[in-house]
């Protein structure tokens, strides 16, 4: 007999921070595809195993806490469950906050998806003193519940077996969740009303929606049916008069009301006398006077390890790799064709793997941990207030961060705000932060010809004019700024493989968007330089170049390279100038300003890669462009100032 | 007595009555920000207890329904609570 595979797909759905990834990890290993949804900047995660027989398709649904169109993650998943119909939701929660975790859980359950639930970190919960009886949870909600300790494996072979079972047997028959009296005599008429129209949403569900006042069902009931509408918005002041809330606030407090109960009845709590580690950990990082340091050490040392390990193990792999190429000029005789791969597309892998590897890979790794671990949102908690000027919140400081970094994962990044507005603005403060790459720059012309205090200055001036686009930016965006409101969830041990395997697939994307960009630019310039037409294209520069900035007219071709990755524009103005003591060629003035350019001009390649990838061609050309502009505005302006001044 | 949360010190709580909605904002997004702090478990009759507010008027932290949730300073003045006193 042939034995023919059978399909089942999985979705994992839960608050986030509940141990979701770990679980998701746990089942696929290495089996996993990490992008965005279509047409989204929301991250997809899929995995596949194959477990008795069949093969199983994983998806990590975005961490929510609610089903309501708040945010796009919430849509995403709302449509994912009703139009994908997955086999089975394996609803993840965290055993240490039932009571928040069952609101979601509720919210599956009215939309009629089979479901299992998975009680995590079980561990984590007896620690705070809460023991909970799962046997009668299951009960309670007619759900299977596997108790499961993820970053220990704990319950993970039984939680499969579960959701194996369920879709085998169809076994999911959850119980209906019920409000209150005079609240189901209204869900039950608009029901009867729904049942006739054609929306791939259960009725009830439908209706609950529509007292809740859910725009995007609202529209898509009037298209069917626009007297339904009127209908309901009878029935829901009906509800505003008898409680004296709005509908919406009476239908999220009543599901709280019963998710609290359920909590109330299965779980018991004992007052335990020792305050946990984590705790201590919390109300010390969180503290008004030590907390800032603490930060700013944690930052610093991390900041400063990357580098010293970047920099040396980049040097390492640079001289590894550059010790080929006496080899490749012997294969290749024809010196235009040699000039073409080694010193074009093969120079570009090159500059690819030594960022990539060295920096880029460090960072992720620690950002992961601080992730993991929740020092993160701590973070968010203490900047919240300085990323309030530019209108952001507290999350933003965490793309800021990376961007010191490399702008490109920066860029990626900005996926953590809530909102599509939130992310562009946050993606266009990131473009402006020098990067490793530039403070090389940075720090190699100025900080060594003209002095420490003048580089540092640059950064001052930097940090002055991202404050400035920021706000212009923040003003002038349409919609209202989103406020920080975020769990600070307990502190943990992070889950090495998870951590790992997280790196892992943003080395691989971050390889996707940039590596090929890289290699093709570095051929094209490489081309350009071939044909003789830097001589002519640095002639038209120079009203900008010279008129206007004060540079020498060669310096014009240096930031042309620098369009590929922002260091390339030190070691070009050394092969143009013939020397690398440029204090005796170029003016202070003139470093200064060229490092000042060289700050903001323009976001290297693979960063603009990475915001057409997020935000599609027509903004991440239009950010391109501006701060070309803005770039050569504000260094004409700042050499003004200073010739006026007459510094340095 | 209804006062605002932003007004209560460290370790005081008390329980939510209302929550204003900014009257200028468009119905869509007053919404959406009353949804997402219902979401969050912060409903009418719920009890709330502000642990900690970080430094230059920053978010503070809150303790509702078994978990801590750090809250933008300009949403705790819209949420009004009654403190016995």
């Amino acid at each position: 007999m042939k034995k023919e595979k059978k399909k089942l797909r999985i979705a994992l759905a839960g608050n986030a921070n509940v141990g979701k990834s770990v679980i998701f990890n746990q089942l696929t290993g290495l089996h996993q595809h990490i992008g965005n949804w279509p047409g989204k900047t929301v991250e997809k995660a899929e995995g596949t195993l194959h477990f008795k027989g069949y093969e199983i398709d994983v998806i990590d649904l975005p961490g929510i806490y609610s089903l309501s169109t708040f945010s796009l993650e919430e849509i995403i998943s709302r449509e994912y469950i009703a139009f994908e119909k997955p086999d089975v939701v394996i609803n993840v929660i965290d055993a240490s906050i039932l009571e928040r975790n069952l609101f979601f859980t509720l919210q599956l359950i009215e939309l009629e998806t089979p479901i299992i639930i998975a009680l995590n970190q079980i561990d984590m919960a007896q620690k705070k003193g809460i023991k909970i009886d799962h046997e009668k949870l299951s009960e309670i909600l007619g759900v299977q519940v596997i108790p499961t300790i993820a970053i220990r494996g704990y319950g993970i072979y039984d939680l499969l077996t579960a959701a194996v079972k369920a879709v085998e047997e169809k076994a999911s028959n959850p119980n209906k969740v019920r409000y209150g009296k005079e609240i189901e005599e209204r869900i039950e008429k608009i029901t009867s009303l729904v049942e006739g129209i054609n929306l791939p949403y259960p009725a009830r569900w439908i209706a609950i929606k529509l007292l809740e006042g859910d725009r995007k069902i609202q529209e898509e009931v009037s298209k069917a049916d626009p007297k339904i509408l009127s209908f309901v918005q009878e029935m829901a002041r009906e509800i505003e008069k008898i409680h004296g809330h709005s509908c919406s606030t009476v239908i999220t407090s009543e599901r709280y009301e019963v998710a609290g109960r359920i909590a109330r009845e299965v779980q018991k709590i004992q007052r335990i006398s020792k305050i946990p580690m984590s705790q201590k950990l919390h109300d010390l990082t969180t503290s008004k006077i030590l907390g800032y340091p603490i930060m700013l050490c944690v930052v610093l040392s991390i900041f400063y390890g990357i580098f010293t390990f970047g920099d040396y193990t980049s040097t390492y792999i640079g001289d590894f790799l550059y010790s080929f190429e006496p080899f490749f000029d012997q294969v290749i005789s024809n010196h235009v064709l040699k000039e073409l791969i080694w010193n074009g597309a093969i120079e570009g892998a090159i500059a690819g793997i030594t960022i990539a590897l060295p920096y880029i890979v460090p960072f992720y790794l620690m950002l992961y941990i601080l992730e993991d671990s929740g020092y993160l949102s701590r973070i968010a908690f203490l900047m919240d207030v300085v990323m309030h000027k530019i209108g952001l919140h507290g999350k933003a400081f965490i793309p800021v961060m990376l961007a010191y970094g490399c702008n490109v994962p920066a860029c990626l990044g900005c996926k953590i705000m809530e909102t599509e507005r939130e992310r562009l603005l946050a993606a266009f403060v990131v473009t402006l932060i020098p990067c490793a790459a530039t403070t090389v720059v940075v720090l190699g012309l100025v900080g060594k010809f003209v002095g420490i205090e003048w580089a540092f200055m640059l950064y001052i001036i930097d940090l002055a004019i991202i404050f400035m686009l920021g706000r212009i930016a923040f003003k002038s965006l349409p919609g209202e700024p989103t406020e920080l409101l975020m769990e600070m969830h307990e502190y943990r041990m992070p889950h090495l493989r998870t951590v790992v395997s997280q790196t892992w697939f943003r080395l691989e994307e971050f390889i996707k968007i940039a590596f090929p960009l890289m290699i093709l630019s570095s051929i094209i310039i490489k081309a350009i330089e071939i044909l003789g037409l830097f001589e002519p294209l640095s002639m038209l520069l120079s009203p900008v170049t010279v008129g206007w900035l004060g540079l020498r007219r060669e310096m014009g071709i240096a930031l042309i390279f620098g369009i590929l990755r922002k260091e390339l524009t030190l070691i070009m103005l050394a092969t143009i100038l013939g020397t690398t003591n440029f204090g005796a060629v170029l003016t202070s003035l003139q470093m200064l300003v060229f490092s000042l350019i060289t700050m903001l001009y323009i976001p290297c390649i693979a960063t603009i890669a990475a915001c057409v990838k997020e935000f599609g061609w027509k903004k991440a050309i239009f950010i391109t462009i501006f701060e070309v502009l803005f770039a050569i505005f504000a260094g004409g302006v700042i050499l003004r100032i200073f010739m006026y001044l007459g510094l340095p | 007595m209804l006062v605002p949360l932003s007004s209560l010190r460290e370790g005081e709580s008390g329980v939510i009555t209302s929550i204003k909605t900014n009257p200028r904002g468009r119905r869509g997004r007053s919404w959406g920000l009353l949804k997402r702090l219902m979401d969050m478990g912060l409903t009418p009759g719920t009890k709330i207890t502000v642990v900690k507010s970080a430094p230059f008027r920053g978010p503070i932290e809150v303790y509702v329904r078994g978990s801590r949730l750090a809250l933008g300073r300009g949403m705790a003045t819209r949420i009004f609570v009654e403190i016995d006193k």
